[in-house]
Parts: C-alpha cells; sequence; structure tokens
C-alpha cells in the first residue's frame, strides 16, 4: 500500500485528528474571526442591527486611557508575579526532591491551592486580607497589619501578587519536579565525581537540562497572569478606586457593562496581541537555550 | 491477554449504551415538551432577575402550571441582566417574559419588546414604562432610597421616642449624631463603600432632586454646570460628609464590608446607613429589631426633598415580539401578568411571598418588611422623588470610584466634584 498519495496522507489526518480539528475549528477559530468581524460593528450586544463603522473601534480603544492603564497595570503584575510564582515553585521542587521526609505529602500539599478555583480562592483571601489580617494586627497592634491592604492602591496590588503566587506555585512546583527528575542520576554523579558542590550541581547540571520545563512554566504563568480576571473579580474587583482593574476585567466592562460591544472586542483583540507576541518571544528564546545531556 | 480484551469488549459495550442512553433521554425529553406544547396548554418562560425571590418564582410556576394547565419554567442569571439578554438574544433564544432593570426597557424595548397598552394593568399604575406612547415595561415593584434607620438603638440611647420627621435637616440630624456619641454610641453612622451605592444612588440623588433634571444633566454634558456651587450638590454632601465623620468603618473606610455594616444596623451598634429596602435581604439574616425604617435623607433645605424618599417602579418585566415566540405564548405570558395584578394569589404572591412594595393601587400590602412598610408609606404619600431612568451605563462606575476617593479622603470635595464634571463632559449624552 502506497503510503505517500495526498488522499492517504488525508485519510490519516482526518482519522487521528478530524475530530478534534473541527471542534477546534468551531469553538475557537470560528468565534474568532467572528469577534474580529465585530470590532468593525458598532454593535451594543443585543440590537438586531450590527452597522459597520471601520476602524472606529479601534481608534477608541487606543483613546481609552483607562485601558492603558489597565494594561500597564496588568504588565507590572504579570512581570512581578511571573517572577515569583517561578521562584517559589522552583525553591518548592527543589526542596520536595531533595529527599526530605514526606515528601510525597508535601507535593500534594503544595498543589492544592491550584485545585480551588479562582473565584473562591479570592473570597476566602478576602476574608484573610480584611479580617484575618486586621484582627491579628489590632489585637498584636502592627501598624502595617491594622487596616486592610485591599483598601489601598498599592496594597489591593500587592494582595493580587500574593494570591497568585500562592495559587500557581505548587502547579508550577509540579513541572519543575519533573524537570528535576528527568536529570538522569548518572549525570548528577559523575557531576559528584567532578567535585560539584550542590550548587554548582544545580546551577551548571541539573538547570541547563531542565530548561524545558522553565520554557513550560514561564508560558503558563505569563499567559495565566496576563489573562487574569477570576481572582481580580472576587478579591479586589478593581478596587479601591478602580485602581486594581486589570486588562481582562476592563475588557469585559466596556463590552458588556458600558455596553460598548465593539471597542470592548477590539481591545481585547490587543490584549490577545500582547499576549500572543510575548508568549511566542518567550518560546522561541526558551527553546533556543535548551540542551540534552 | 484474553482478559483484557474483555475488559476492553465490556467497556467498549459499556459506553456505547451510555451514548445511546443520552441520545434516548434527549430524545424524550424534547417529546415532554413537545407533547406539552400541543397538549393541553402553551410553554412560556419567565426570566428572573431579583435572585433573591428565586426560589419563590420556581415554587409559583409549579403551582401556576398545575392550576392554569401552561408550562411555566423560570430561569435566572448571575450575570448582569443586560449582558445576560445580550446572550439570549443574539443565540436567538430569548424568554417569553423577561424581568430587567429600566434603562433595559428602554434599550431592549423598542426592538424587542410588544406594546401593553391595551391591559387592563396599566390604568391602575403609575409606574410603567412607555416609549414612543407604547407600554412596554410592566413595573415589579416599588423600590426607594433613604437613610435606613434603627430606631429601638436610637431610642436606648436618647430615651424619648425617635420620629424621623423631626430630623429633616442637617443640623437636626447633626444634633441627634452628636446626642448619640455622647449617649456611648461611638460611631452612629454606616457608609457603603459600593460604587453602585455612592455613584448610582447616593450621587444620583444630587442630579434628581435638581428642580430641571433633564436641563441639569445636559449643562452637566455641556461643561456649563457647576457642581461645586450647586445648592443640592453641597446641601446632600454636608450630610454625607456627617455620615462619613461618624462612620463605624472610618478607619478603613474602602475596605468596609457591606454584610458587616448591615449586622451592625441590624443589631443596634450603629444607628443609620444610606440604602434602600433590597438591604431587608441581607439585613433580615441578622435577627433584626422590628423598628427599622426608611427616612429622607436630611439637607439643610425647602424645596421639599428633604421629606422625600428617591425611587419608584423597579424591575421591569416586558414580552418578547420575536419570531421566537409564538402568540399563543405571547398571550399565556399577558394572562401571568394579568394575574398577578388582578387574582388575590397573585397579589399574595408579589407581596407576601416575595415580600416587594406593589407598584398597583388595587394591591394591598399590609404583611411587607419594616423597611418596605416605609417605603409603601411613602410612596402612597406621593412622596418619592422619580428615578432618573437615562444614566450612562459607565456612570456608576466611574463616578463611583471618584466618590470611594472622597471617601477614603484621598481628595477633597471640589476634586470630586472636578472629576465628576470631567466625566459628563467626556462622556456622550444618551439618547432618549
Amino acid at each position: 500500500m502506497n503510503t505517500n498519495t495526498m488522499s492517504y496522507k488525508t485519510k490519516q489526518f482526518l482519522m487521528f485528528a478530524g475530530l478534534t480539528t473541527a471542534a477546534f475549528f468551531a469553538v475557537v477559530i470560528v468565534p474568532f474571526i467572528y469577534g474580529l468581524y465585530l470590532t468593525f460593528t458598532s454593535w451594543d450586544g443585543v440590537s438586531k442591527s450590527k452597522p459597520f463603522v471601520g476602524l472606529a473601534n479601534y481608534a477608541s480603544a487606543f483613546a481609552d486611557v483607562d485601558y492603558w492603564q489597565a494594561l500597564g497595570r496588568t504588565f507590572i503584575y504579570a512581570v512581578i508575579a511571573v517572577i515569583l510564582v517561578n521562584v517559589v515553585a522552583f525553591l518548592l521542587a527543589f526542596l520536595v526532591t531533595s529527599g526530605v521526609k514526606g515528601q510525597n505529602f508535601f507535593r500534594a500539599g503544595f498543589f492544592v491551592p491550584n485545585l480551588i478555583g479562582g473565584i473562591v480562592l479570592g473570597y476566602v483571601w478576602k476574608f484573610v486580607f480584611n479580617r484575618a489580617l486586621v484582627a491579628l494586627g489590632t489585637s498584636l497592634s502592627i501598624g502595617a497589619l491594622s487596616t486592610s491592604w485591599l483598601a489601598t492602591t498599592n496594597g489591593a496590588m500587592l494582595c493580587m501578587i500574593i494570591v497568585s503566587v500562592w495559587q500557581y506555585a505548587g502547579y508550577m512546583m509540579l513541572i519543575y519536579v519533573a524537570g528535576f527528575m528527568s536529570v538522569s542520576a548518572d549525570v548528577l554523579e559523575a557531576a559528584m565525581i567532578d567535585g560539584c558542590t550542590g550548587v554548582q550541581t544545580i546551577v551548571h547540571i541539573s538547570v541547563p537540562l531542565m530548561v524545558s520545563s522553565f520554557v513550560q512554566c514561564l508560558f503558563l504563568t505569563v499567559t495565566r497572569c496576563f489573562m487574569v480576571y477570576d481572582v481580580n473579580l472576587s478579591l479586589t474587583k478593581g478596587e479601591p478606586f478602580g485602581s486594581s482593574v486589570m486588562a481582562a476585567m476592563h475588557v469585559y466592562n466596556q463590552a458588556f457593562t458600558y455596553k460598548n460591544y465593539g471597542t470592548g472586542q477590539a481591545e481585547a483583540l490587543i490584549l490577545f496581541i500582547v499576549c500572543a507576541v510575548v508568549g511566542v518571544l518567550q518560546v522561541y528564546i526558551g527553546k533556543k537555550a535548551e540542551v540534552s545531556a | 491477554m484474553k482478559k483484557r480484551k474483555l475488559i476492553a469488549a465490556a467497556l467498549a459495550a459499556a459506553m456505547a449504551v451510555s451514548v445511546t442512553a443520552c441520545g434516548g433521554g434527549g430524545g424524550n425529553a424534547e417529546g415532554g415538551s413537545g407533547e406539552k406544547g400541543s397538549g393541553s396548554g402553551v410553554a412560556f418562560t419567565i426570566f428572573n432577575s431579583k435572585s433573591e425571590i428565586q426560589d419563590q418564582f420556581e415554587e409559583l410556576a409549579k403551582e401556576y402550571s398545575e392550576a392554569k394547565g401552561v408550562d411555566v419554567e423560570v430561569y435566572m442569571s448571575q450575570d448582569t441582566v443586560a449582558a445576560h439578554m445580550a446572550t439570549k438574544y443574539s443565540s436567538n433564544d430569548p424568554y417569553t417574559l423577561a424581568m430587567v432593570d429600566a434603562k433595559d426597557i428602554y434599550s431592549l424595548g423598542p426592538e424587542h419588546g410588544i406594546d401593553l397598552s391595551d391591559q387592563d394593568w396599566v390604568k391602575n399604575t403609575n409606574y410603567a414604562i412607555s416609549v414612543d406612547d407604547k407600554v412596554l415595561g410592566f413595573p415589579v415593584c416599588i423600590e426607594a432610597r433613604g437613610l435606613m434607620y434603627n430606631a429601638e438603638a436610637i431610642e436606648a440611647v436618647t430615651g424619648t421616642e425617635f420620629k424621623p420627621e423631626d430630623y429633616a435637616t442637617t443640623d437636626a440630624f447633626k444634633g441627634l449624631l452628636e446626642q448619640l456619641v455622647a449617649g456611648g454610641m461611638a460611631t452612629p453612622t454606616g457608609v457603603m463603600k459600593e460604587d453602585w451605592s455612592l455613584g448610582a444612588h447616593f450621587l444620583c440623588e444630587v442630579y434628581e432632586e435638581q428642580e430641571d433634571v433633564e436641563g441639569f444633566i445636559t449643562a452637566l454634558h455641556g461643561g456649563s454646570a457647576d457642581l461645586a456651587n450647586n445648592a443640592k450638590w453641597n446641601s446632600l454632601m454636608d450630610t454625607f460628609d456627617l455620615l462619613k465623620q461618624y462612620n463605624f468603618a472610618a478607619s478603613s473606610p474602602v475596605a468596609a464590608e457591606r454584610e458587616v455594616l448591615e449586622q451592625q444596623l441590624a443589631e443596634g451598634n450603629i444607628a443609620f446607613m444610606f440604602g434602600g429596602n433590597w438591604d431587608w435581604s441581607l439585613i433580615k439574616d441578622f435577627e433584626p429589631s422590628e423598628k427599622l425604617g426608611m427616612m429622607p435623607v436630611p439637607q439643610n433645605t425647602d424645596d421639599g426633598t428633604n421629606n422625600k424618599l428617591v425611587g419608584g417602579g423597579s424591575k421591569y418585566f416586558f414580552i418578547d415580539s420575536s419570531d421566537a415566540t409564538s402568540d399563543e405564548q405571547r398571550q399565556a405570558a399577558k394572562d401571568f401578568l394579568n394575574w398577578l395584578v388582578s387574582d388575590p394569589e397573585g397579589n399574595a404572591f408579589l407581596t407576601e411571598k416575595c415580600a416587594l412594595v406593589p407598584a398597583f393601587s388595587n394591591v394591598e400590602a399590609t404583611g411587607l418588611d419594616p423597611l418596605s412598610l416605609s417605603v409603601k408609606a411613602y410612596a402612597d404619600g406621593g412622596n418619592l422623588v422619580p428615578n432618573y431612568d437615562y444614566m450612562p451605563d459607565d456612570h456608576y462606575a466611574k463616578c463611583g470610584a471618584s466618590f470611594q476617593e472622597y471617601l477614603a479622603d484621598s481628595i477633597d470635595r471640589a476634586g470630586l466634584a472636578g472629576k465628576i464634571e470631567e466625566y459628563w463632559k467626556a462622556t456622550a449624552p444618551v439618547e432618549h
């Protein structure tokens, strides 16, 4: 049987990937194109008519100061959160692969926060920041804790970052754990025989061999942080004074609350492009750094 | 090997069975509703956007379906009303009867609603919404804003009977607050920090209590209104300053949680909070005193607005006009609305089961909660300043955020007035 013909290849493709491709097309590609079309209309979300307005939505998106502020805020939040999540996750992964007692228990424990949905997580932490910490601060008269952090502009951002780190560190830890495990024991043994110290082994042997873990973790955290919405909604709701509204929340408000569907859609597209560029760039650079033993 | 094959076969069989089961189930369900549609009566859907009465509505749907032989289904969504309606209309799956906010009637009604002018209930209400001489919105209830008070807590300190009408002016109100503080109630007021409370409820009173509301809004858009020197702005903000000064959460006002404040009011640790009769849905959970009530926001003014609550119809039903809804369904929905207003059982559902203040003059309501009783008393006496229904959609969020800054002392009163003026200048007027 000739396996090199076009029809054979098509059949093979349809057999193995046909269903998923169709599903992907239906729920991702088609809505994406339709969304793109909506950015050229002044649709309010309900009306039957969708008047064509050309690039007006993009003009108003670029003129929307609040949007760019939200995007800038998201950028700062994402940079800090991504660094902290990965540092914490890496350290945790190192700890739970170094052979401490009960490391499987710790692995499971650190992963649990990731199993709680973002909305619930937000409410739980809201209670912690608004009540528990304040009660603690007042009774021990610690000035910094006696008022809620969520009430100040920088405090609200800090809270967002703390919760994100708490939420994602466990998940990323699992990927780093897999990375640590994938470094074969003979390479490590060879390094030890050559006289590497513990730190040297990690920096020069383990880390270069687990670059793919870093690439995955960074990609996941970068995209998740840029798209953050659930924690934002339940933890701060954009308050105080709208100073913690992240890009995704602004897009939602613009489209559905302020009923500027086209503008919101255009802003969502800009957010998508920013995310895509950052994500792809980061994967591209990361892939280049991968080595194998 | 044989065992594995056996297991694989068993699994495959199980999956096949479950797939056919799903298919069969779906078919049955469709058949079921089809039968009802063609048989005894019609089926229609209701969208309820008051989450606190969803249980009552579901119960009602069951009873109504059995009694009238129509199949009623009630739905609710946690989404904002406008966003949810947008989804339903873009998927061409509208509700027969949808409960929405006043502004949604103006935006959806002309295109998606039917004219209800010929209905019997129209003559019994002042609160229906008409657009271009067509009655489109059926008022579900009356809601009003003002100062909630806990008379029991006040009387415990002052020792004399609390009469709200004695405190219509800011000066008298200030005297009472000072007396309460002196008597041991350290923080007699509460201030909700929610942007809708500050931006949509309190700030809007500044517009709604102007002599010429439309003219004032137009002047704000045009940039010619001088908010900082406006008498109404200043008289209301003077009172707000008092509420803020004696606020229970004054140490961290923008972290105040609504539930906590409502509890403080219910238990009488604070005596006053700006709000509306919908707050009862939270307050009732905290074993409140029966001597709660609502009074107008005190003001040093002689225009009479300090003797009135602000409010009117709240939540409106409209009936879908699209091809997705049949004439029989529309008729069933009309019958349902008439039943609510003219049938004793319908009345009882509104006023007793859901504890709503009726918007219809022929509907009696004596068993309401204390806040709603106050609202009803003001409404019956013609003492409601009407809502202004043409607010821009982002007003409450943006001006509410500025108002929060004022509450947190990041800006002063002139700064807040400036921000609000800027907002209006930058915003396109709402067509109506």
